[in-house]
């Protein structure tokens, strides 16, 4: 706008126009569709779900288990990925069916109930993997699970000539409270209908480590013995209320008998701000009369019964009275002399006049007739004020 | 007996208590504690009966105005107290500032005074005064109340006094007035004077300026020792409030200015005041400071619900006197109560006296009848301008009596009322 000439200046924002739509939203339009179009470049480019939890069947990381699921896919066991709590309720089991849980720490106490049902039911095997202090109670075994320096490997040496001359080379690995084999690493116990197998040491699944020592045998001797391999990945989402600690168990255990207290203080304070000090002091009170009362009460009975001709009448003679005086008519003045008097000093022709104030004037027929009657005589006595 | 604040504080110290010992028995061990520390506290707290409460006299005080209600406390005992005061009294007596601590020693005394700030007219009373006295620990107190009489005598405000020093401005250019302006039945010669410019020839006394070298005016001075009866109505008409005001309060006010100019003139002021029957009577037969004792006897007249009996009060009117008068009536100029009761004894009374009657207008009705934008307020309107056409018949037939009529707000009443009297003292009418 700034190079147009001074003589051209005033016609360009006519050249200009007024903006249209496009014109004015052109910026915000680019944005968002630039941002949609990120979006969906970022929806289409994305490849297949994989999953973030460690020893997840579908997690390609180096703590996921994808490479032990594969292998397993490729020597003809049937793998079952189950990630639901109630998912795992609606697959039949049967004995030739294997059940192993990762990530049981997220597992419910309910939820572990149901699945020790469900797999004594079936006569169904289970594999639980890494069990906490809490899994271990809620699978009725004693004892807590202990932490066992593996170093350049364990050995099997065990009852089970399956893993007998087997090495276990992990990271860091936890012996559970059954007697078993790799320093009861790995131990079963055969007293629920299928086989409860406990194995304190995941990391041996895991992609980054299954390639360990003899870990991939161990992993495929012990997921692979079945026909089918049900794989549940327990989930947070299946805890229900009561799996979680109760409060009442973190809090300290003075907290009661405290709010005891601080609740007897309260009613202490009560009693405190609550005693007045001498009765209250009462007012005599007068009578209360508004003088405009009784004018009042005689309007809403005016309009209780409707009387309009009686309000219409009221309202005009007053006018009547107040013009005559102030046109010096005397106090006695004949409603025709003031009507005359009032059309003459107005200018107005008579019979408009007495169409207002006259005393044979009719009646209003409505409510709005008299509100505009009442506003009319307002205006006359006004106008015959002014003039 | 009464808690302090330290009892929910050592209540709340029982926390210590449960986190050393956490269980419920430490609760209720703490409780069983609290309880006997407040009982042994009160028991070992001073009695409130062994203190002497007197009080002395309030006196009177003008409405709005403050006054002061001394409490005498003695401590019979020879143990020292302490604990607080509380004087209570009416509302309307407007004591806020009432609580007092106290602190007594053996046989100690302390003055204790209650600002008191009336805002109602009347004999406003002490309701009670409540001694509450701590234990030794400071965790209960003893608390008793006791009847300690006392009113103060809220006297009316008086508001219209500010008119005084005009309307007595214009009776002193009464006093030595030249003479035949203002000659009449009642004006009395005064003085002889040097003629001054302005004043009227006709007043020069011809026979005194012909024995001096100088012209010589006759003054006059207004009539004096006139009598001026003030008949106060307090029937229901005079309940009614304007602008949340009573009748009663506005008619007072006019009533007092009225007597204090009068009084100043030499009048003699008499005052009625009765609705069915006569309830106050004043007669000022020499009294100095009339408007003060007007104002006592004013203060202890409320409004009565009932019709006022004007026999009664113009017999009372006749009782004060024969002499002639000028009767002022302040009474509300409602047609009803006019025409059915004052109508038929004014007669007796205009035969004698000049009357003149007080009204106490209300505006709101002005106001009333020049709404008209709904239905209800046309209607209302209907009925304000009837209302005010009764009222201007009534005045009407008053003034055909021989009756004029002063109808002002309340603001307005009192000073349009001593101008009238002002006039009819010009006029020597009285």
């Amino acid at each position: 706008m700034t190079t147009l000439p001074a003589s051209t200046g005033a016609s360009a924002p006519a050249e200009a126009g007024p903006p249209t739509g496009w014109r004015r939203h052109r910026s915000t339009l680019l944005i968002v569709g630039a941002l949609l179009a990120a979006l969906a470049l970022v929806v289409l480019t994305q490849g297949p779900v994989t999953r973030a939890a460690d020893l997840d069947p579908d997690n390609p990381g180096p703590d996921g288990a994808q490479a032990v699921a594969r292998v397993l896919v490729d020597q003809g066991v049937d793998v079952e990925v189950v990630r639901s709590a109630s998912a795992l309720a609606s697959t039949v089991l049967d004995p030739d069916t294997l059940v192993v849980v990762t990530s049981s720490s997220d597992l419910g106490t309910s939820t572990t109930t149901a699945l020790l049902d469900q797999v004594a039911g079936a006569r169904a095997g289970l594999v639980v993997v890494d069990p906490g202090t809490r899994l271990l109670d809620a699978l009725g075994i004693d004892g807590d699970p202990s932490r066992v320096e593996v170093g350049d490997g364990v050995l099997g040496a065990c009852d089970d000539t399956a893993y007998d001359d087997l090495v276990l080379v992990v990271d860091s690995a936890d012996a559970v409270p059954l007697a078993g084999c790799f320093a009861n690493v790995l131990a079963a116990q055969g007293g629920i209908g299928g086989d409860l197998t406990l194995l304190g040491a995941g990391e041996l699944l895991s992609n980054d480590q299954v390639l360990r020592g003899d870990n991939a045998a161990i992993a495929l001797r012990l997921l692979g013995g079945r026909e089918r391999l049900v794989w549940y990945v327990a989930s947070p989402d299946d805890l229900v209320a009561d799996d979680g600690v109760s409060i009442t168990s973190l809090l300290p255990d003075w907290i009661f008998p405290g709010l005891a207290i601080v609740l007897l203080s309260t009613v202490l304070l009560v009693l405190w701000r609550g005693r007045r000090l001498g009765p209250l002091a009462s007012e005599p009170l007068p009578v209360v009369v508004k003088a405009i009362e009784t004018t009042r009460s005689r309007g809403r009975l005016y309009r209780r019964s409707g009387d309009l001709a009686h309000a219409a009448e009221a309202l005009r003679t007053a006018t009547r009275s107040r013009a005559g005086a102030r046109l010096r008519l005397g106090a006695h003045a004949a409603d025709a002399v003031v009507v005359g008097a009032v059309a003459r000093h107005l200018g107005r022709p008579e019979p408009e006049i007495a169409a207002l104030i006259g005393a044979e004037a009719h009646a209003p027929g409505s409510d709005r007739d008299l509100i505009v009657l009442a506003n009319d005589l307002a205006a006359l006595e006004e106008e015959v004020r002014r003039s | 007996m009464a808690l302090t604040g330290r009892v929910p504080l050592l209540g709340l110290l029982g926390l210590v208590a449960v986190v050393l010992r956490p269980s419920a028995s430490t609760v209720w061990c703490w409780l069983l504690l609290v309880a006997i520390l407040v009982a042994v506290d009160v028991l070992l707290a001073p009695r409130p009966r062994d203190l002497d409460v007197v009080r002395r006299p309030t006196g009177s005080v003008r409405t709005g105005e403050t006054a002061q209600s001394v409490l005498v406390v003695e401590n019979t005992r020879r143990r020292r107290v302490r604990g607080v005061l509380r004087d209570a009294w009416q509302p309307s007596a407007g004591a806020t500032d009432n609580r007092h601590p106290l602190r007594l020693a053996g046989h100690g005394r302390a003055l204790l005074e209650t600002p008191l700030r009336p805002s109602r007219r009347g004999d406003l009373r002490a309701v009670g005064v409540t001694v509450r006295l701590l234990g030794p620990l400071g965790l209960a107190a003893r608390q008793r109340t006791v009847q300690v009489g006392g009113t103060v005598r809220s006297l009316p405000p008086f508001a219209s006094r500010k008119h005084l020093p005009s309307r007595l401005a214009r009776l002193r250019d009464l006093d030595g007035r030249a003479a035949v302006r203002v000659r009449g039945q009642g004006t009395e010669f005064d003085s002889l004077r040097e003629y001054v410019r302005g004043d009227d020839v006709r007043s020069i006394d011809w026979r005194a300026s012909s024995r001096t070298s100088s012209v010589v005016v006759r003054t006059w001075q207004p009539e004096r020792d006139r009598r001026v009866v003030l008949v106060l109505d307090t029937s229901r008409t005079s309940a009614g409030r304007v602008d949340d005001v009573p009748r009663l309060d506005s008619a007072m006010d006019a009533a007092l200015l009225l007597a204090a100019l009068a009084s100043r003139a030499g009048d003699r002021i008499d005052f009625v005041a009765g609705d069915r029957r006569v309830r106050a009577r004043l007669r000022s037969s020499g009294a100095r400071d009339l408007t003060g004792r007007l104002q006592d006897v004013m203060a202890e007249i409320d409004p009565v619900i009932a019709e006022a009996d004007w026999t009664a009060l113009v017999g009372a009117v006749q009782g004060l006197g024969r002499q002639r008068a000028l009767v002022v009536l302040l009474t509300p100029v409602e047609p009803a109560s006019i025409e059915e009761g004052l109508l038929a004894v004014l007669p007796t009374l205009t035969r004698h006296h000049r009357v003149v009657i007080a009204s106490v207008k209300d505006p709101e009705l002005e106001r009333m009848a020049a709404q008209r934008a709904t239905i209800a307020e046309a209607y209302d309107a209907a009925a304000a301008e009837r209302e005010l056409r009764r009222r201007t018949r009534t005045a009407e037939v008053l003034g055909r009596l021989g009756v004029s009529v002063i109808d002002a707000d309340a603001e307005r009443l009192p000073p349009a009322l001593a101008d009238h009297y002002l006039a009819l003292k010009a006029q020597g009418l009285l």
